[in-house]
């Protein structure tokens, strides 16, 4: 059983953008899900993890191992696949994958040969392993960078927006075989694709400009608004009203107007249907404090 | 952007303009600063660098709405494609031309500025002309940038890719470089001028005779060769142009898409999670390097970019092999170090591009392709991606430059040529280019891990390359230590192998290696891993990045580099110091205003010498000691003797009677008083004892007078100068006014008569005649030691080889000593003993050297009268310089100058029988008898010496038109001579030595003389001066007693050519406008030439007046297009400039021609030839 504690962790960036703000979170294995709108701080946090960028202040701790200033010995137990994934051009999904496997120290050239046609034929690519990457669609090269991810022993593994480009069948696929290895290690997947989490993680935080807004499990999150999320269809020109009376979480359209959910302790009347909430209710509630309309 | 080039090629051509340090293409002498000459060089020097902003500009006008993904927005607005395409087009040639308007301005302030500063002379800068400005604007800058823009142009929208673009810069300079591969050879010169696509080659051919005032005052025009180049030119960039016009659309080209085959197998194999065990340790590290390597190797091969660079490279090479190796119309036999010399010539460059392009590809790959942050968060070390890196580009360039090899032994086996030398293109690639390569490569990443995008990456590896090098210069820093890959050159020999350089080159390649190493481990360190950070930031963490052994790694790589660069500096600078260009030049200037007071001092005569030598060629050691008689051949008493020392020797003077007054350590020079003094007429003996010793290596390559095998020295280099030195002095005249010299003199003033000057002989002006010299001489066991005369004994001692020589006849002070392992070939004729030294290797030339000593003998013997020496020999030495000399009996040849060349297919005269008939002649002209120290004193032996070797070649071969083919290489030499003259040309009677004069106008003048009055009445002039002062010793001949003897044998109406050729500076300016024929009824031929000519006389800067003429020239036909076989020639008097000449022949010739031997000086000999038309 391993731990991830992280205790304050703050970047700035030299714009003066907070990316971080005194973030703390204890991880242990099993799935972990990391919510939130673009530019929340996910990938800054994901990153220094990676230990491909510095923080400002706090600590992060992979069990005995010093994820700030043991840049070397984290990243022999890690596992990482970043938002953005390219290849080289010329190079066989094969050959990138044996020349990661050696980077992660798979120096037994057996081991490392079997490992890659494993994970090959693990992300339905065994087929096209002596073809060229850079042919590959968006889907295919992302399912390359989730074998590499996969690659040695990690204790840690950091996806970021791992399912952007695949379609529902490579994405099913892929949430088993994180699922697989996720038993034993952990798994941080970040996204802002509120069922991916709720499928997924048993724990999960939702961060909002760089501030870990919540921390549990999904059901637990869902529990706390039980009975305090209220919707109503309403015309789009009352919409500013609305959203001066209420505190609305979300509005979306359906059907052409507006649907709106509010939170709300009692029973706000006036047309509004209680609804069971959802991890989308949480996501929303929590990073739109101010309830403003989104 | 532009704005910043303009800004730089402006500053550079200020520099330029008001800097000695700094020359573009060089400014010098009479020329001015600002003529049209200079500023046309300079914009077409500027041209091919500005080639790479015009990529830029073009490329970036054809892409930018590309690339900007902009396209599809603005071809779907009712956009004229015209309109859009040629205004892109002109928009970009015009912002094109602007950085070489920078140098306009560049010029025309640094003028204005100089003129209110005065950095250098004013009178070094002519008047402003607005026409030579307009002109290059149109006839340079326009029409390249123009044809550039259309070749990249038309390559960036039909491929749109940068890359690409840049390749078609680059196809534009290599198409450069071939047709400037085709100036090379003196008879294909309309073709180069017509096919070089900038016009620069064709420039300096219109230009190649200009006189420093014709340079100074004509702005290219419009008109000649260059015209026609420039319109071709465009022409071609139109064609271009409109092809790339009717193939663009702003249609999107449907992308093709490939059918995959679809493979049906699916496959039944089950795959099992294998148990892992991933290991880091020494051996991972090894693993991941060999598989960044792999990686970063393949991907340097696949590149597009290498295989085009690759093939240009290979192109080149192959274009410039295929010339073969020419000399003087000869070819030289293929050995290896030519070879290695034009490999490097052709293709180091590309090599260096191709490591700092890929030093950057490799660097910002993974960025490029967005899988930085995959491979940078693996556990893998970066230093061990940083040498994997480094080593692919290392890997790259050795195999480039290994295939390169292949190429030449593949070009050596073709022609026949079997001794390959597999070492020799090993070694010189050890030594010289992979620690170039490597050198580069370390520093090129470095470059790219500090800088913080690839194109300031690639902006600072080209500055340090191509700029660091002149601020070096300007800086006058001359240590090899700062200059990057620099160090001592191993320049090849057959002879004595890599030379003395080996042993510095071994520590500065150390050096330079461990200093790439240490770049990469920096770069190992700083790397920037992850998020893009600043590179303080990088700085600050990068202890976390690197174990800690790293640092204890670094700071061991440090203090064995810091151990190598003192070992280094030590020898470089302390144990052999050496001097700046500018530091030399202050001490030259010092030197005279501190002892230009003893310019008149008095010195002895040196009456007889005793050498007593003893060379040891491996240590590079040479001991001598030396007696010198001294005789006071003065009419006063000497009470003190002054000596400059060299400050590469160890000297010790003794001198009896003496003592030392005076001693300054700067320039080694000392003051002896004499006690009592010496009185007229008495002698003394001078003991010198002076040891060269080599100790450790130099900053360059060192002396190659003594060497492993092939040590050539002189008497004048082992022993101190008597006297004031006035070799010290500064000679060029802009040099001196910056040091608030006078003007100097390069000679005294020629004088008729005898007076005190003609009391010295040029060589050695007054401090020794003819003596008799006797050397003993020592070598290594397995070398022969020569030194002037015969042989008296030889005898082995100390496992050494003595030897004892002794002159036949009192010769000049003037004689070589040689040591190497030498094959002897000898011949006798006539009692005289013809002996070849020489290497092994260099056999194949040797029975056709004896034979033109052997013609020589007989031609001059007959004709001037006894060889005084009992032998004649010719010795071999290595190729550090390439020249043949002539001492007392000896003559001293370089390997390259004769020895290689391949005279399998020759049979008639060649460049060595010429060179050696020569050396013979300079047996007379120069040892029997030598000019006083005063001008036109070369006349007597240069260009006497020059003609006499003419004379055999022309008994020898009997062909008017073979030795036409001869002396144009004369009639080149002199011309283009004067056209770089520095100072002032003089009539040939006063030739100041100089070169293009006695050598090239000498002998086209004296041939053309016994042309005119007879081959024996001119050998009768020399032959009658020679006997009146032969050995004589003092007074010496001015030119002057050769006109008095050369005037009986001149009949009088051919005496104005005394005056025309020698006295003064005449050129011809012959012309055949018209030649027609009509076939007459008796079956004979008319045929009717109307011709031009005028004669010009010019003045030291070459001003030419045109004056009347009235001279006999001839006038012939040649019965084929090729000039081979010449009839009916007749000399005819022409009195006005344009006469019509009607001849009746028997048979129809093929051409007709004015001065059809070229005989006379003419700058435009073409014209004066013309293929016969049928009358109208």
């Amino acid at each position: 059983m391993s731990t991830l504690k992280i205790s304050n962790l703050s970047k700035t960036y030299p714009n003066g953008v907070k990316a971080l703000d005194n973030v703390t979170l204890e991880l242990e294995n099993g799935m972990f899900g990391l919510l939130g709108p673009n530019g929340a701080g996910k990938s800054s946090l994901m990153r220094t993890l990676a230990t491909l960028q510095e923080a400002d202040s706090g600590s992060a701790f992979l069990d005995e191992i010093d994820i700030l200033n043991q840049p070397a010995e984290t990243r022999k137990v890690l596992g990482y696949l970043p938002q953005e994934f390219g290849v080289y051009p010329r190079i066989t999904a094969q050959q990138l994958l044996t020349h990661i496997a050696v980077l992660k120290g798979i120096t037994n050239k057996k081991e490392r040969k079997l490992l890659v046609d494993y994970l090959l034929d693990k992300v339905n690519l065994y087929e096209k392993r002596n073809k060229s990457v850079k042919g590959f669609s968006g889907g295919m090269k992302q399912r390359v960078g989730i074998a590499q991810a996969l690659i040695g022993n990690p204790k840690l593994i950091i996806v970021d927006e791992p399912t952007a480009g695949l379609d529902p069948g490579e994405r099913n696929r892929f949430y088993n075989l994180l699922a697989d290895v996720g038993k034993d290690v952990i798994v941080i997947l970040s996204t802002h694709i509120v069922d991916d989490v709720r499928e997924l993680c048993t724990n999960m935080a939702i961060m909002n400009l760089g501030e870990i807004v919540y921390q549990g499990s999904p059901q637990n999150a869902i529990e706390e608004l039980n009975s305090k999320v209220y919707q109503k269809i309403v015309s789009r020109d009352t919409l500013q009203q609305y959203a001066k009376d209420y505190k609305i979480i979300s509005n979306k359209m359906v059907g052409g107007q507006p649907l709106i959910h509010v939170f709300s302790d009692d029973h706000p009347q006036n047309g509004f249907e209680q609804v069971t909430p959802n991890l989308e209710d949480v996501f929303f509630s929590k990073i739109n404090t101010s309830n403003v309309l989104v | 952007m532009v704005y910043i080039f303009m800004f730089i090629l402006g500053l550079m051509e200020f520099f330029a303009t008001v800097s000695d340090n700094v020359q573009v293409g060089g400014a010098i002498g009479n020329v001015y600063r600002n003529s049209p000459y200079t500023l046309t060089l300079h914009i077409s020097i500027f041209s091919i660098f500005s080639l790479l902003m015009a990529v830029a500009f073009f490329n970036n006008a054809a892409l930018r709405d590309h690339n900007n993904e902009f396209n599809e927005i603005l071809f779907t607005t009712p956009l004229s494609k015209p309109g859009y395409y040629f205004g892109r087009f002109f928009g970009a040639l015009f912002i094109a031309t602007l950085p070489l308007v920078g140098v306009f301005i560049g010029m025309l302030l640094g003028t204005w500025m100089n003129s209110i500063f005065e950095w250098i002379d004013p009178e070094r800068f002519g008047p402003f002309q607005i026409k030579t400005f307009v002109n290059n604007y149109v006839l340079f800058i326009l029409p390249n940038m123009f044809l550039a823009g259309t070749v990249i142009f038309a390559m960036a929208n039909k491929w749109k890719s940068t890359v690409i673009s840049f390749v078609g810069g680059l196809v534009i300079i290599v198409a450069y470089i071939i047709s400037g591969s085709l100036m090379s050879d003196v008879d294909n010169e309309t073709i180069a001028g017509l096919s070089d696509i900038f016009g620069i080659n064709t420039y300096a051919l219109e230009t190649k005779y200009y006189t420093p005032v014709e340079k100074n005052t004509i702005s290219p025009g419009f008109s000649g060769l260059l015209f026609w180049n420039r319109l071709l030119w465009t022409g071609v960039g139109i064609l271009i142009l409109l092809l790339s016009y009717f193939s663009f659309s702003f249609k999107q080209k449907n992308k093709k898409v490939k059918k995959e085959n679809v493979s049906n197998q699916k496959s039944t194999t089950t795959f099992l999670l294998p148990k892992l065990t991933p290991s880091f340790n020494t051996n991972t590290n090894w693993i991941q390097f060999k598989s960044f390597f792999y990686t970063n190797f393949l991907s340097i091969i696949k590149s597009v970019t290498f295989k085009i660079l690759f093939l240009f490279c290979i192109i080149i090479l192959v274009a410039d092999l295929s010339g073969g190796f020419e000399y003087f119309g000869l070819q030289s036999y293929p050995v290896t170090y030519k070879l290695i010399d034009s490999i490097k010539d052709n293709t180091d460059i590309f090599i260096i591009i191709i490591v700092v392009f890929f030093s950057g590809e490799l660097i910002w790959r993974d960025r490029d392709y967005k899988i930085n942050e995959v491979i940078d968060a693996t556990a893998h070390t970066s230093f061990i991606s940083m040498a994997a890196k480094a080593l692919s580009l290392v890997s790259i360039a050795t195999i480039l430059n290994l295939f390169f090899i292949l190429i030449g032994i593949l070009y050596q086996l073709l022609n026949g040529f079997t001794r390959i030398e597999l070492d020799v293109y090993l070694l010189d690639f050890l030594y010289d280019n992979l620690p170039l390569f490597i050198a580069f490569g370390g520093i090129t990443i470095l470059v790219q891990v500090l800088s913080s995008n690839k194109y300031i990456g690639y902006f600072v590896a080209i500055l340090i390359l191509l700029v660091w090098e002149i601020v070096l210069s300007i800086m006058d820093v001359g240590s090899n230590m700062l200059d990057i890959g620099g160090g001592p050159s191993v320049f090849y020999s057959d002879m004595n192998r890599f030379g003395p350089g080996v042993k510095g080159a071994f520590w500065f390649n150390l050096y330079w290696i461990l200093f790439a190493v240490l770049g990469l481990l920096i770069a190992g360190a700083l790397w920037n891993r992850g998020t893009k950070d600043s590179l303080y930031n990088r700085i600050k963490t990068a202890r976390k990045e690197v174990p800690k052994s790293y640092r204890s790694v670094i700071v061991i790589a440090t203090a064995i580099w810091l151990g190598i660069a003192g070992f280094v500096y030590y020898n470089t600078q302390v144990l052999n110091p050496y001097y700046t260009g500018d530091t030399l030049e202050e001490l030259a200037a010092n030197y005279e205003k501190t002892y230009g007071k003893y310019r008149d001092v008095v010195t002895p005569k040196i009456t007889d010498a005793k050498y007593y030598i003893d060379i040891f060629p491996n240590k590079r050691d040479i001991h001598v000691k030396a007696d010198l008689e001294l005789t006071n051949a003065s009419e006063s008493n000497i009470d003190s003797l002054h000596f400059y020392m060299s400050e590469d020797w160890d000297t010790k003077l003794i001198i009896p009677n003496s003592k030392e007054v005076f001693n300054d350590s700067t320039y080694d020079f000392k003051i002896f008083k004499l006690s009592p003094p010496l009185q007229p007429g008495e002698k003394m003996i001078l003991t010198v004892d002076n040891k060269f010793i080599t100790k450790g290596f130099e900053n360059n390559r060192g002396t190659t007078m003594i060497v492993k095998n092939g040590t050539f020295f002189n008497n004048g280099a082992i022993l101190p100068t008597m006297g004031y030195n006035s070799d010290y002095e500064l000679s060029d005249k802009n040099i001196r006014k910056k040091h608030g010299l006078p003007e100097k003199e390069r000679m005294p003033e020629l004088t008729p008569g005898v007076t005190d000057l003609h009391m010295g002989n040029y060589i050695f002006n007054g401090q020794s005649d003819f003596i008799n010299v006797e050397t003993i001489v020592s070598t290594s066991a397995d070398q022969t030691a020569i030194a002037p005369g015969s042989l008296i004994k030889k005898w082995e001692e100390n496992e050494r080889n003595y030897f004892h020589y002794k002159t036949d006849t009192p010769s000049l002070n003037f004689y070589s000593f040689m040591s190497a392992k030498y094959e002897i070939a000898t011949r006798n004729w006539n009692g005289i003993d013809i002996e070849i030294y020489y290497d092994k290797k260099h056999n194949v030339n040797i029975e056709m050297m004896l034979d033109a000593v052997e013609r020589s003998l007989k031609y001059f013997t007959e004709n001037f009268g006894p060889y005084y020496h009992k032998q004649a020999r010719i010795i071999e030495f290595p190729r550090y310089r390439n020249f043949a000399q002539a001492f007392p009996g000896t003559m001293p040849y370089a390997e390259s100058f004769g020895f290689i060349i391949d005279l399998e297919d020759e049979t008639e005269n060649n460049v060595i029988d010429a060179v050696i008939a020569h050396e013979m002649a300079h047996q007379y002209w120069a040892h029997q008898l030598i000019g006083a120290y005063m001008q036109g004193s070369t006349l007597l032996s240069e260009s006497f010496s020059e003609y006499s070797s003419l004379m055999t070649m022309k008994n020898l071969n009997n062909d008017p038109m073979k030795m036409r083919e001869f002396l144009k290489y004369n009639h080149d030499r002199y011309l283009r001579g004067r056209s770089g003259e520095r100072l002032k040309e003089l009539p040939l009677y006063k030739v100041e030595n100089q070169g293009y004069i006695h050598y090239g106008k000498g002998s086209v003048i004296l041939y053309a003389l016994q042309d005119y009055v007879g081959e024996q009445n001119v050998n009768t002039a020399m032959k009658n001066l020679l006997e009146e002062y032969r050995y004589k010793g003092t007074p010496y001949p001015s030119s002057y007693d050769f006109i008095r003897h050369l005037e009986p044998e001149v009949p009088d109406s051919l005496r104005y050519l005394i005056t025309d050729w020698f006295k003064e500076i005449t050129l011809y300016d012959n012309r055949l406008k018209e030649a027609n024929y009509k076939a007459l009824a008796n079956g004979k031929y008319e045929v009717t030439m109307e011709i031009e000519s005028s004669k010009i006389k010019a003045d030291s800067l070459g001003n030419e007046t045109r004056v009347a003429i009235n001279d006999w020239i001839d006038i012939g036909f040649f019965m084929d297009s090729d000039e081979e076989v010449l009839y009916n020639e007749q000399r005819v008097k022409f009195d006005r400039a344009k006469s019509s000449i009607t001849v009746q022949l028997d048979s129809l010739p093929y051409k007709a021609a004015i001065d059809p031997r070229h005989l006379l000086i003419d700058r435009v000999y073409s014209d004066n030839i013309k293929a016969l038309s049928l009358e109208d």
